[in-house]
């Protein structure tokens, strides 16, 4: 286990206390599984966040046993209830978030349709991870998440974690996965009028659309670059400007036209004729530099080519 | 008019050489003095058209021989041991200042030029954005040229009006000084000035041109400068490292500062080194190497610490360099066996490539040198290359139909969308509209598919002719980039056509690799430098694998572009005049001895000599000496003397200054004993002999200059070979070899200009001639 991943169960950790503690005031998340939290979210004092302690790893109690699929182990060894039941719960809601993901892949919604999935799905994580105790007086933490090689439930949520980093939804969601941000919302509304505008006029000359929906177009646009600017953007946003400019610039054609062709070429040729003239001028009107020969002091007169050659020859 | 002067042969050695010798038969002229004297007074000056077979008067060699009279004796002797040791530490202070320095200014060049260029294509970027949807990028056009003329002409006015030798990248210039030359104002403060801001200026007017050859000069301004410790310019003397003021140190601390500045502009240390042993190799041994290794690392890591500062990472040291190739660690930039045929292939594509710009830039500077020698015409033909080079920017642009998707990372710094599909950037602007720099980083490492071939062979044929155009403009600005930039981009091609052939799922056609190789193979084809420019650019990519396929495409390429003509500093030096010795004489040379390379008859000087000969022998515009054998006349009659030392220009005139004359001495028995510190203090500008004042009394005084001659100055008998004669000038640095007969008597003297004037032309061995430049 590399520091890397103490260091990241350490934040699970906190981040756990933190909510803890707001839920205690009376912040209570809705969930389909409320019963289950309720045991969970039993509120620790803010204070067992220094009890925090390095996961405990016992391989030589693992390997004193020989392995067989049909023996069970003794009771201590057998994860509890507790963590059964969360786990269970932990497998529900990666089916179910999973199940949102795939259908949302094209054109990419992942972060409209699927954001309370995720959130659902982090909690639990976050539950399994908190080094809390539950009622049987032991950690989820260890038995479930670090007590083999493969780490199964860890592996599980760090790749669906990576999914939801790369898409940067967090950009669009707001806080506590509850509703997507206004931000986004107002950017699907624009988004929304710009493809009516286009729906509108698509049967018709295109040049009519080019035209009338440029307004709407232009502040779709500009909406973009604004939140490309301040880095707001995630995934479904970035697909659907993708998709809506395909439209705009290769299906309706509206880019702008190369048009000035004439006069760039000119001021262009312009420029690169005067070159042409400095050099003729300057070869014409300047005076050629010329070298004034100095005759060195030689004891002879082998100074010439010639001579140099007669005396090879 | 002009049409005549056209009819003027390049080199009108035919008509000369039975014009003014023919009478003179071929006679060994220490017999007969008399007739070569005759012969010079009626000579009548010729003036021929500026080319390469001249060697210019004006030029001098350094004094790396070390002068050892009784002033030399008597310091040593008064200097303890420990006076001994303080003086190599500080030579190892002067090397780290030197690194330091340099870094610093290499960083100042840097930053100023991302931020300025920064500014630059900001404003223009706008300008076309808007123009794009309103109409009217002609405009936009315009603005572009303007902007780009009015930094160049800065530059270009900096570099005409004021320092002329600040011009190109120096590269040339330091070579000589490392041979031996002494080029006039070559490591003056004047000039780093000039050269600094003038590359600022040449780089941010979008010329085609980098900053990387030009930090070689600073650096061996900033040696020339430190070591000193004092400025001549700002008159400012700091009393310390007065023992270094002399050409022997001087020389091997601009050694240090020419290495300090490779590894300054390249992030290569040892390339430095290696570049300065490439360059000034004649006079090398393991402690001075060893210092100018130091200077070198001190240099890089100076401009490493203070660029992380600069990017908000201080004390990163791992991202050295002006130009940084960036890292090549992905799968498909190793390379395999099969390859190495390929890039020998490109090696010698990069030779003869090379070999072309080089031939074009030698008729253009040619022609410069003639025609365009007046600063305004200088400043006005940058600016015309400056608004030349926007304009054809701006038309490859305008039309290029190459666009592509825009990076998730965004990349590109300045991407232009123009006539491309929104979310597009124009392929053509990344190479165009971008410092030179930039555009060799993106060449390497874009992924495959971002260039079109299209786009890159027109770039690769525009950027061919505006570097070449541009190298030689009067502006401080080096080739190493437009080199770089021209081999990445035909280097892509290549890459690109190879996996087009290959398989389609087979991988090791990397673009970015082969632009790599394509880069070596052009530079090389260029500057033609083997070893420094192998570890420079390996260095460069961080990457010791690409070691050997680096060598092998400069190897090709040196060959095959030496087939052809030489390399482009090589040109440079030749077509200013200067008399550079190659590491070699040239071959087939063993017949000429000693008796014809030599000047002959000597102006000599008796042990104590008449003031009113010294100084009017001195004041005698038309010979110009600078070293004087001094001579005991054993009879009276007109028969040569015998040889006991030699004296310098510079002693004499420190000597006339401070009136050393033996009668002054005998009836002022108080006056201070000249020391050696007094010449150290007129270094490195003796003033002219026209500045010394010498009265009528004072010509008929006597001077003594046994205590000041060099006593034992080398010497070699008339028959000597040339090469043999040739090896002792390179490896002992010598100015002035004596020529003596088998009594010792003074015959002649061979100085640099006498040997550098033999080279290997078309027709054998050929001779050039001595000019007034």
């Amino acid at each position: 286990m590399s520091p890397r991943n103490l260091g990241l169960f350490f934040v699970f950790s906190v981040l756990n206390v933190c909510r803890l503690v707001l839920s205690d005031v009376g912040n209570v998340i809705a969930s389909d599984s409320a019963e289950n939290l309720k045991q969970v979210s039993d509120p620790s004092p803010p204070g067992s966040a220094g009890a925090n302690s390095p996961p405990v790893f016992k391989p030589a109690v693992d390997f004193a046993f020989p392995l067989s699929l049909l023996s069970s182990f003794p009771e201590d060894l057998e994860i509890s209830e507790y963590c059964r039941e969360l786990l269970a719960v932990f497998g529900q809601r990666y089916v179910a978030y999973a199940n949102c993901l795939v259908p949302a892949a094209r054109p990419v919604k992942v972060c409209q349709n699927c954001f309370s999935g995720f959130g659902s799905l982090k909690e639990i994580y976050t539950n399994i991870s908190s080094d809390k105790v539950g009622p049987v007086n032991e950690s989820c933490r260890d038995s479930l998440l670090h007590s083999d090689r493969l780490m199964l439930v860890y592996l599980l949520f760090s790749s669906v974690e990576d999914i939801w980093k790369k898409s940067a939804c967090d950009q669009c969601v707001s806080d506590g996965y509850q509703s997507l941000n206004n931000g986004t919302l107002y950017f699907l509304d624009v988004l929304n009028e710009t493809i009516a505008c286009f729906e509108k006029y698509r049967q018709g000359n295109l040049t009519e659309l080019c035209t009338n929906c440029k307004s709407f177009y232009k502040s779709l646009n500009d909406l973009y670059g604004q939140k490309e600017q301040n880095q707001s953007l995630c995934i479904d946003l970035e697909d659907a400007m993708n998709m809506t400019r395909k439209l705009w610039s290769k299906s309706f054609n509206c880019s702008f036209p190369r048009e000035e062709t004439v006069p760039v070429i000119a001021v262009s040729s312009f420029m690169l004729f005067l070159p042409i003239i400095f050099y003729l001028s300057s070869f014409l009107h300047s005076e050629q530099k010329k070298r004034k020969l100095i005759h060195p002091k030689r004891a002879k007169s082998s100074t010439s080519l010639m001579n140099i050659q007669d005396k090879q020859s | 008019m002009a049409n005549i002067t056209k009819k003027v042969s390049w080199s009108s050695r035919g008509d000369e050489a039975g014009a003014a010798w023919e009478g003179t038969p071929l006679l060994n002229g220490s017999e007969r003095p008399s007739v070569s004297r005759q012969d010079s007074t009626s000579w009548k000056p010729k003036e021929i058209p500026h080319n390469e077979k001249l060697l210019s008067l004006k030029f001098e060699s350094l004094d790396y021989d070390n002068i050892e009279n009784q002033l030399f004796l008597e310091e040593e002797r008064r200097m303890s041991f420990l006076g001994f040791r303080c003086l190599e530490i500080s030579r190892w202070v002067v090397c780290g200042l030197i690194g330091v320095l340099t870094g610093l200014i290499a960083c100042f060049i840097d930053i100023v030029v991302e931020k300025l260029a920064g500014i630059k294509y900001q404003v223009i970027k706008e300008n076309i954005v808007q123009f794009t949807e309103a109409g009217g990028l002609s405009i936009s056009l315009i603005l572009w040229a303007v902007l780009n003329c009015a930094f160049v002409m800065l530059g270009a006015i900096m570099v005409a009006c004021f320092e002329p030798i600040a011009g190109g990248s120096g590269i040339p210039q330091i070579k000589c000084y490392l041979n031996g030359v002494k080029i006039p104002r070559v490591v003056r403060l004047k000039t780093l000035v000039v050269k600094v801001f003038g590359v600022i200026c040449s780089v941010v007017g979008g010329l085609a041109v980098g900053k990387e050859g030009p930090m070689i000069h600073s650096g061996a301004v900033v040696a020339a400068g430190v070591s000193q410790g004092r400025s001549t310019s700002l008159k400012r003397d700091f009393k310390i490292f007065e023992y270094f003021r002399r050409d022997t140190e001087k020389r091997d601390f601009v050694s240090a500062g020419a290495a300090a500045g490779v590894s300054a502009a390249f992030g290569a240390p040892v390339g430095g080194v290696l570049f300065a042993l490439e360059e000034g190799a004649s006079f090398w041994n393991q402690m001075l190497t060893w210092r100018i290794f130091f200077a070198s690392m001190i240099s890089t890591f100076t401009l490493n610490f203070f660029l992380s500062i600069y990017h908000h990472k201080p004390g990163e040291l791992s991202n050295p360099g002006l130009i940084n190739f960036g890292r090549f660690e992905s799968e498909t930039m190793a390379y395999n066996f099969y390859e190495i045929p390929l890039f020998i292939a490109m090696g010698a594509l990069g030779g003869a490539l090379g070999a072309l710009f080089n031939v074009l830039n030698y008729w253009l500077t040619i022609f410069r040198i003639r025609y365009v020698h007046r600063p305004c015409l200088q400043v006005m033909e940058a600016m015309l290359v400056a608004a030349v080079t926007a304009a054809v920017s701006f038309i490859m642009i305008y039309f290029s139909n190459d666009c592509q998707p825009l990076g998730p990372d965004n990349s590109e710094e300045y991407p232009l969308q123009l006539f491309c599909a929104d979310g597009e950037y124009n392929s053509m602007a990344t190479a165009f509209f971008n410092t030179p720099e930039r555009s060799v980083r993106s060449l390497f490492h874009n992924p495959a598919g971002t260039y079109n071939p299209l786009t890159l062979g027109l770039f690769t044929l525009t950027y061919f002719f505006l570097a070449c155009w541009t190298y030689g403009l009067s502006v401080s600005a080096g080739v190493f980039i437009p080199s770089l930039l021209i081999g990445a981009a035909w280097g892509r091609l290549c890459g690109i056509l190879l996996a087009s052939i290959a398989q389609a799922d087979s991988t090791w056609a990397d673009p970015g690799k082969y632009a790599l190789i394509g880069a070596a193979a052009q530079l090389g084809g260029i500057v033609r430098m083997t070893l420094s420019l192998t570890v420079i650019l390996v260095e460069a990519t961080g990457n010791v694998t690409y070691g050997l396929p680096i060598m092998l495409a400069l190897m090709t390429a040196k060959i095959v572009g030496d087939y052809f003509q030489e390399g482009l500093y090589d040109i440079h030096i030749k077509l200013q005049s200067v008399p550079f010795l190659h590491s070699e004489a040239p071959a087939t040379s063993h017949w000429l001895t000693a008796r014809e390379v030599m000047s002959s008859p000597v102006t000599c000087f008796n042990k104590v000599e008449k003031v009113g000969t010294i100084v009017d022998v001195l004041s005698n515009t038309s010979t110009n000496h600078n070293g004087f054998p001094v001579v005991v006349q054993v009879s009276d009659n007109d028969e040569p003397a015998k040889l006991c030392g030699l004296i310098l220009r510079s002693q004499l005139i420190v000597l006339l200054k401070h009136k050393v004359f033996v009668e002054l001495a005998q009836s002022r028995l108080t006056q201070r004993k000249l020391q050696l510190k007094d010449f150290r203090d007129a270094y490195p500008r003796f003033p002219p002999i026209q500045s010394i004042h010498v009265s009528q009394d004072e010509r008929e005084c006597m001077m003594d200059l046994t205590e000041f001659m060099n006593p034992t100055p080398y010497t070699v008998p008339q028959d000597t070979s040339l090469p043999r004669v040739f090896k002792l000038f390179r490896a002992l640095g010598l100015r002035h070899l004596v020529v003596v007969d088998d009594e010792n008597r003074v015959v002649g003297l061979v100085t640099r200009k006498d040997l550098a004037r033999y080279h290997l032309g078309k027709h054998g061995l050929e001779e050039m001639h001595l000019a007034q430049t």
